[in-house]
C-alpha cells in the first residue's frame, strides 16, 4: 500500500481548500497533500459559468471557474502536490487518511494537519418531501444541471421551473442562458426573495422569469421525464409545464467524512465545531469553508480557508498545542448559529476565523454586543436584519484577553412580522 | 402470427418472473422472459419494504403462507451462493396498549402452532433492549429472529441474469398485446415481434388480470394498492437494528420501520387503493402520516435527513389470497395477486409453478450441469472491488468513486453497462449499482453517471451499426 506523508493534508480543493493549501505554504508548511475526490480541482464555482465569485478573498469579482483558477494558480507546485479523483475514504485519528484514486491506489496518508474542506451540497427534492411522481429524468439540483452543462450532458427539454429563491436559483438563470434553456418559472416558500433584492431585480430584468413568492410545490407530473409541476399559492393551484424542475439552494454541510470520524457535528449549523482557529474535537482535525455551515459566499470561504490553512501549519510546525481549554461562545436565542462556536486563548498569535453569524428570524432594531465576563467588547447596530444573511460581529478583542465567559447578545430585538 | 418457437414463456420480469424464469433454466427447455417495460424489477417488485418475511405474517394456511415459507427456506439457501446478502436482523411486533397485547398474545399463540417456533412473546424490557431509541409506551412484542432483511433491486436481477446466463431469452420492451392459440400454441403479440409458445406464465403482476384478459381468461381483478415509503439517511442507523412492526390488523399490516441492506432506515408503507395500476406517486398526505408514524415509534428519526421517497404498488386482487391457476388444457398457468409478498415468496412460488407446469404441460428433464452466477454485493459496509488490491491494482476504475454517497466506482458503473443483462436506463442503472441513490441524489455525481450511460449508449448505437 501507497503511503504518503506531509506537513498538512486538505481535503476538498474548493475556494477554502485551495487558499488553505496557500496559506498553510505561507505560514511555512514544507509539504502539503490536497485530495478532490471529482476529477478536475476548483470546488463548486468551477461549473457557475458567471460572475459574481472571491470578492472578500481578492476583492475582484470573477466567474466561478475565473475564481478557481485564480486560486490554483497561486499554489506553489513545489510545495503542494494536488491529487484529483481521490477520494478520502476514511479519517482516524493520528491524523491518517485512507484515500481511494486510479493513480494512487489504496493510500494511507500521514501529517500533522489535516484541513477538512469538503463544502456543501444542496438538499434535493427527496429531503425535501415535495409530493408526485419521481420521472426519471428532470428532477434536478443546481449543481446537478450546472455539472451538466459543463459537462456536455443532454438536459432534457427546453423549460425550467425553479424551486428556491437564493442567490444560487439567479445562478440557473444565467446557467440557463448559457445552456439554451429558458426558466419559466421561480418558486419560493417565503414571501420573498430569498437573494438580495438587487441580484432578484437584475434578474428578473434580465429574464423576464414569473416569479411565485409564498408558493409550493405540491405535485410533479411526467413518465419518464418531468412534464410540470403544480403549485400551491395562497390556496389556489395552478400547473405549469416545464422539462425540468431544479431545485435550488437549500444547502447543507457535505459532513460524512467527519460524521464516520466521530467529529463533534453542531445542531443548528450541521457542521464540524471549531474554535476560532478552525480546530475540531479530534486533534490535528481543522475544518474550514462552507462545510462548517450552509452557506457563505465563496471568497467567504476561501477567507476561511486561508485563516484555518496558517493555522494547520502552525500546529504541524508545533507553534500551537490543541484547543486548551476552548470556551463555548454563548449565543443569544435570537440567534441561529455562530461560527466559530469555541474560543480558544491559546492561539498562539495566529489569526482567528472571521465570525460567521445569523439570526433565527428576521429582526429589526437590533444591537450586537460581545461580553467577556460580563464586560462589553464590542457592539453594532443595525436597523433591519434578514435570518438568511450574515451578521456582523467582531470577536478579534477576544485575542487579548484571557480565559473567562464569552456571550454574544442581543438587545432591542423584535420581529419584523411584530414591528 | 409466426415467430420462434419456445417451450414456454413467461410474461412479467418480475421479482417472480425472473425466479420462474430461473427455475425453468434448470431445465431442457426453450424459455423465454418477456417484459414490458425496459428492464426487469420495474413494476410492483422496485417498491417494497425489502424484508424476507417468514411467512409467519400471512395467512396461516393458506397457500401464501406455505409458499413464502417455502421462498424464505430457499432464499436462505441459495441467496448467498447468487452473492446475495441476507441481514437477519430479526422483527419486533410492538404493542403500545393492552388492547394490542392482548392481540399481540393471541397472534403469538396462532403462529407458534402454526409451526413458527421460533417466534417469542418479550416483555417491555426485552423491547428497549433491542431498541432503545423506541418511543415510550411499548407494553410488550413478538421477537421473530429468523426475519430478514434483503436487497429487493439485486434479488430479481440474480434471478433474472442467473436464467439468461444459464439459456433463458430476455426480451424487453415488449408488452404482450394479444394472444392466441392456434391450437398447438399461444402466439403471443408483441411491439418487437410476436412469440411462439406451448406454455405461458402470466406473472404480469400489476397488469395481470390485462394479461390474462388477452387469453380469454377473467378469475381475478388486479386492486393497485399504492404503498408509500421514506428512505432515512444513513446516520440513522445507528438507531434501529430490527424490523420494527405494529400489531396487524386483518385489513392492514400497518406501517413498519426497518433497516436497509444499503445502510438506511425505511418507514412505510401506507396502504391505499387505486385504480390506475401506474399512479406512482408519493403524496402530501402520505409522507404526513409516514413522518407521524416514525415520529410515534421512534423520534429521533426525524433529526435525520430523508434520502429518498418512493411509493411501490402492490399487485392485490379482490380477495386477499395469491390467485395462482394452472389451466392444463388451455396451456396457461396464471400468477396472480402476490399481493405484497413476492420477493419473500418468488422462490417458493417459483418451484410450486414449475410443479405445475410439470404435471403434463412441460417434459421435466433436468440438466446435468448449470453455470453459477454472481451480482456484486451491494451490501453497505460489505465487500467491494476497491477493498481488493490485486483488483484494484489490475484495473484502476475500481479506484474511481463516481458515487460519493454510495462509494459507487467507475469501474462497477462500467461492470453493470457491461452485463449480458444490461441496465436500460437511468433508474435501472441505479438499481443495479446503487449510483445516484445516495443523500445527495445526484447532486455530485448525476452528471459523471448519465454522461457514462450517455457514452454507454452511443458505444452500443455504434456497435448495433
Amino acid at each position: 500500500m501507497t503511503v504518503l506523508e506531509a506537513d498538512c493534508a486538505v481535503v476538498g480543493a474548493g475556494p477554502a481548500g485551495l487558499a488553505a493549501a496557500r496559506a498553510a505554504v505561507a505560514a511555512g508548511a514544507r509539504s502539503v497533500l490536497v485530495f478532490d475526490r471529482d476529477d478536475a480541482p476548483g470546488g463548486l464555482p468551477r461549473f457557475c459559468r458567471h460572475p459574481g465569485f472571491g470578492w472578500e478573498y481578492s476583492r475582484r469579482l470573477e466567474t466561478g471557474p475565473s475564481f478557481a483558477r485564480r486560486l490554483l494558480g497561486d499554489l506553489d507546485p513545489a510545495r503542494v502536490a494536488l491529487h484529483c479523483g481521490a477520494t478520502v475514504m476514511s479519517l482516524q485519528p493520528g491524523p491518517c487518511l485512507e484515500v481511494l484514486s486510479p493513480a494512487l491506489g489504496l493510500a494511507t496518508v500521514r501529517c500533522r494537519g489535516v484541513v477538512l474542506a469538503t463544502g456543501i451540497r444542496e438538499r434535493p427534492r427527496a429531503a425535501r418531501l415535495v409530493p408526485g411522481r419521481r420521472p426519471e429524468r428532470g428532477i434536478l439540483t443546481t449543481g446537478q444541471l450546472q455539472q451538466m452543462v459543463a459537462r456536455g450532458v443532454t438536459v432534457p427539454g427546453s423549460r425550467l421551473a425553479v424551486v428556491g429563491s437564493e442567490h444560487v436559483a439567479f445562478s440557473v438563470l444565467l446557467t440557463a442562458r448559457h445552456s439554451g434553456h429558458r426558466v419559466v418559472a421561480m418558486i419560493e416558500a417565503e414571501e420573498r426573495p430569498m437573494s438580495y433584492a438587487a441580484v432578484a431585480a437584475l434578474a428578473r430584468a434580465l429574464a423576464g422569469v414569473p416569479t411565485h413568492l409564498a408558493a409550493r410545490v405540491v405535485d410533479i407530473a411526467g413518465g419518464g421525464c418531468v412534464e410540470a409541476v403544480e403549485i400551491e399559492q395562497a390556496g389556489r393551484r395552478r400547473t405549469i409545464a416545464c422539462d425540468a424542475v431544479v431545485f435550488a439552494g437549500d444547502f447543507v454541510p457535505d459532513v460524512p467524512l467527519a460524521r464516520a470520524a466521530s467529529l463533534a457535528i453542531g445542531r443548528a449549523t450541521q457542521g464540524p465545531e471549531v474554535d476560532q482557529l478552525g480546530r475540531t474535537s479530534l486533534a490535528g482535525v481543522f475544518a474550514a469553508g462552507n462545510v462548517l455551515r450552509a452557506v457563505e459566499s465563496s471568497g467567504f470561504a476561501a477567507i476561511e480557508g486561508a485563516r484555518v490553512g496558517a493555522a494547520a501549519a502552525a500546529y504541524a510546525a508545533g507553534r500551537i498545542g490543541w484547543r486548551d481549554g476552548a470556551t463555548p461562545i454563548a449565543l443569544a436565542p435570537q440567534f441561529a448559529y455562530l461560527v466559530p462556536q469555541l474560543w480558544a486563548f491559546d492561539d498562539g498569535g495566529v489569526a482567528a476565523l472571521p465570525a460567521s453569524l445569523r439570526a433565527g428570524q428576521d429582526l429589526a432594531a437590533a444591537r450586537i454586543g460581545l461580553r467577556h465576563d460580563g464586560s462589553l467588547l464590542w457592539q453594532g447596530r443595525k436597523r433591519r436584519l434578514l435570518r438568511h444573511r450574515r451578521l456582523r460581529v467582531d470577536l478579534g478583542e477576544l485575542a487579548r484577553r484571557g480565559p473567562g465567559a464569552i456571550a454574544v447578545e442581543a438587545g432591542s430585538w423584535r420581529a419584523i412580522s411584530e414591528g | 402470427m409466426t415467430g420462434e418457437r419456445y417451450d414456454v414463456a413467461i410474461i412479467g420480469a418480475g421479482v417472480v418472473g425472473c425466479a420462474i424464469a430461473r427455475e425453468f433454466s434448470r431445465y431442457r427447455l426453450r424459455a423465454i422472459l418477456i417484459e414490458a417495460l425496459s428492464d426487469l424489477g420495474g413494476g410492483a417488485s422496485k417498491g417494497n419494504s425489502a424484508i424476507l418475511s417468514t411467512g409467519s405474517d400471512t395467512p396461516i394456511g393458506s397457500l401464501e403462507c406455505r409458499l413464502v415459507t417455502r421462498g424464505h427456506e430457499r432464499y436462505r439457501a441459495e441467496a448467498p451462493g447468487l452473492g446475495l446478502p441476507i441481514l437477519s436482523v430479526g422483527s419486533l411486533t410492538v404493542a403500545w396498549n393492552e388492547a394490542e397485547a392482548a392481540a399481540l398474545a393471541r397472534m403469538h399463540a396462532e403462529i407458534a402452532s402454526a409451526g413458527f417456533r421460533s417466534a417469542e412473546l418479550v416483555d417491555r424490557e426485552a423491547v428497549y433492549r433491542r431498541v432503545p431509541a423506541l418511543a415510550p409506551g411499548a407494553v410488550a412484542a413478538v421477537w421473530e429472529p429468523e426475519e430478514a432483511i434483503v436487497d429487493p433491486f439485486s434479488t430479481p436481477y440474480a434471478y433474472a441474469l442467473d436464467a439468461v446466463v444459464n439459456g433463458v431469452a430476455f426480451r424487453a420492451s415488449s408488452p404482450v398485446t394479444a394472444a392466441l392459440h392456434d391450437g398447438e400454441a399461444w402466439h403471443l403479440a408483441t411491439p418487437q415481434g410476436p412469440v411462439a409458445a406451448g406454455l405461458v406464465v402470466n406473472c404480469g403482476g400489476l397488469w395481470g388480470d390485462r394479461v390474462d384478459a388477452l387469453a380469454g381468461f377473467a378469475d381475478f381483478t388486479i386492486r393497485p394498492r399504492r404503498g408509500e415509503f421514506l428512505v432515512f439517511d444513513k446516520s440513522a442507523r445507528q438507531l434501529l437494528d430490527v424490523v420494527l412492526k405494529p400489531v396487524p390488523t386483518p385489513q392492514y399490516r400497518g406501517v413498519l420501520a426497518a433497516p436497509t441492506v444499503f445502510g438506511n432506515v425505511l418507514v412505510g408503507p401506507t396502504a391505499e387503493d387505486v385504480d390506475d395500476p401506474d399512479d406512482w406517486r408519493v403524496t402530501g398526505a402520505g409522507l404526513d402520516r409516514l413522518r407521524r408514524a416514525a415520529r410515534a415509534m421512534l423520534p429521533a428519526l426525524l433529526e435525520h435527513e430523508v434520502t429518498a421517497t418512493y411509493c411501490g404498488l402492490r399487485p392485490a386482487s379482490e380477495r386477499p389470497e395469491y390467485r395462482i391457476v394452472a389451466r392444463p388444457d388451455r396451456r396457461w398457468i396464471t400468477v396472480g395477486g402476490i399481493r405484497s409478498t413476492g420477493l419473500s415468496g418468488a422462490l417458493g412460488i417459483a418451484e410450486h409453478v414449475a410443479g405445475l407446469a410439470f404435471d403434463g404441460m412441460l417434459p421435466a428433464e433436468r440438466k446435468a450441469e448449470t453455470i453459477p452466477v454472481r451480482v456484486p454485493s451491494l451490501l453497505e459496509g460489505g465487500a467491494r472491488p476497491w477493498m481488493d488490491a490485486a483488483r484494484l491494482a489490475a484495473d484502476p476504475a475500481y479506484g474511481e468513486i463516481v458515487c460519493h454517497c454510495e462509494g459507487v466506482s467507475l469501474g462497477e458503473i462500467r461492470d453493470a453497462l457491461a452485463s449480458p443483462l444490461p441496465p436500460r436506463s437511468l433508474k435501472a442503472l441505479r438499481r443495479r449499482t446503487r449510483a445516484m441513490f445516495g443523500r445527495c441524489q445526484g447532486f455530485f455525481c448525476g452528471a459523471r453517471v448519465l454522461a457514462e450511460l450517455e457514452r454507454h449508449a452511443r458505444r452500443a448505437g455504434r456497435a448495433a451499426q
